[in-house]
């Protein structure tokens, strides 16, 4: 189910929107799709709390849903990861196109692209 | 002989062959060629090393028995043991670790990035700085890209990024890097250099090159390089060190149609790889074995 992945992402969308915990219930419907099962949800926010994206808490007979990390603190866990592995990360979980070097660098850079340029539109 | 002549040969192996050959600048010309120069210069400098203790500890039973051999024949297959148990427990914690890391970051990436057509999946972050990677994978894997990056670059740059991360993901280049990533932990810390790594970093990133160039041509992959290497500097991330000139510099260069640094970089793996094995510790077990059994 290909659709699986953007489901995920809408749901958590609805949470990180969300002022308080929800139910399934809740989430099918600021989700508005009318053809959208209630298992459905279920399963995906399941499959969001075995990520460790979602927390289940117990609410008399059914349950409630929130993000462990809000938004923000989400894309700041995220760019951390992505720009901090400059030095330190010696396992290579990311592989970047390039690393941003210090100005007399870039200078240099821009100097050889400029010649590179020259080259290549004659 | 053979002991000492193969543990001279693993250690020459092990640091400085490995900085003399990061000084020289023909294995960049071959990528590929280098890499595979790499890990057969790290794979015969831990064969050599092997090679060494296990001739020593053969020999000392080769000849009369007394008891102080048997005891220094049992320590040293002892500490090889210990070496071997070192080696694969670094190579299961990288592995894991590294496994672990880009999980998480592939469910983020998924779930605060906005899909873009093509393969491997592309997702972009909403975010202005600067930033495209690949979360490296057998299936699944992700290029990332933010949206500064799609803002910085011209369509002709983007599609050099692009291709230079599919490139990442298609041959498998994070496989490269963290099998060096194991060695370079196995590896007792006076006995190392950090050349190895290092010089396969650069190298991956040449051999991503190569295949953006064909795609999108020189002038654009060198704008994508400038553009993201050469823009604004985040705070705290001065002198992160970085392999840019490195690869402009090859790109600066005429395309040259060299065999030879190739052919060199082939010929000494091969070298170094058969030469100790065959030449040292083949004859050597034999003759040990001849007269274990006779």
């Amino acid at each position: 189910m290909p659709r699986l992945g953007e489901l995920e992402r809408s749901v958590m969308n609805v949470l990180w929107d969300a002022s308080a915990s929800l139910t399934v219930r809740d989430v099918l419907d600021a989700l508005g799709e009318r053809d959208l099962a209630y298992t459905t949800v279920m399963t995906v926010l399941d499959r969001l709390g075995t990520k460790q994206m979602v927390r289940r808490e117990r609410d008399g007979r059914a349950f409630r849903y929130a993000p462990v990390l809000n938004r923000d603190e989400a894309t700041s866990e995220l760019l951390h990861a992505a720009l901090d592995e400059a030095g330190t990360d010696r396992t290579a979980a990311l592989v970047h196109f390039a690393r941003t070097v210090d100005p007399a660098e870039a200078r240099a850079l821009r100097a050889a692209l400029d010649e590179i340029e020259s080259r290549t539109s004659e | 002989m053979t002991p000492l002549l193969l543990g001279l040969i693993g250690l020459a192996l092990a640091a400085p062959v490995p900085a003399l050959l990061a000084r020289a600048s023909w294995p960049a010309r071959s990528p590929t060629t280098g890499v595979i120069l790499w890990q057969s210069l790290a794979l015969a400098a831990v064969l050599a090393i092997s090679g060494a203790a296990l001739s020593t500890a053969l020999w000392l039973v080769t000849h009369d028995l007394t008891w102080w051999r048997i005891v220094l024949h049992v320590a040293i297959m002892g500490i090889g043991v210990l070496v071997w148990a070192r080696f694969w427990w670094a190579a299961w914690h990288v592995w894991h670790e590294t496994t672990r890391r880009r999980e998480r970051h592939r469910e983020l990436v998924d779930l605060l990035g906005e899909q873009h057509g093509a393969l491997p999946a592309v997702r972009i972050l909403a975010e202005q700085t600067p930033v495209a990677y690949c979360i490296p994978r057998r299936r699944d894997a992700r290029v990332v890209i933010s949206q500064g990056t799609l803002d910085a670059l011209d369509e002709d740059a983007l599609q050099a990024v692009l291709e230079h991360e599919r490139a990442h993901v298609r041959t498998r280049h994070d496989l490269v890097l963290e099998a060096f990533g194991v060695l370079h932990r196995a590896f007792p810390r006076p006995l190392r250099t950090d050349a190895p790594l290092r010089q396969s970093q650069v190298l991956v990133e040449l051999m991503a090159d190569d295949a953006a160039r064909k795609v999108a041509g020189d002038g654009a992959l060198a704008r994508a390089i400038v553009a993201l290497a050469g823009g604004v500097t985040p705070a705290g991330a001065l002198g992160a060190g970085s392999d840019a000139m490195v690869r402009l510099d090859r790109l600066r260069d005429a395309p040259r149609r060299q065999v030879w640094p190739g052919a060199l970089s082939l010929t000494i793996s091969v070298i170094v790889l058969i030469g100790p094995t065959v030449l040292l510790a083949v004859p050597w077990i034999l003759h040990a074995w001849q007269t274990l059994t006779s």
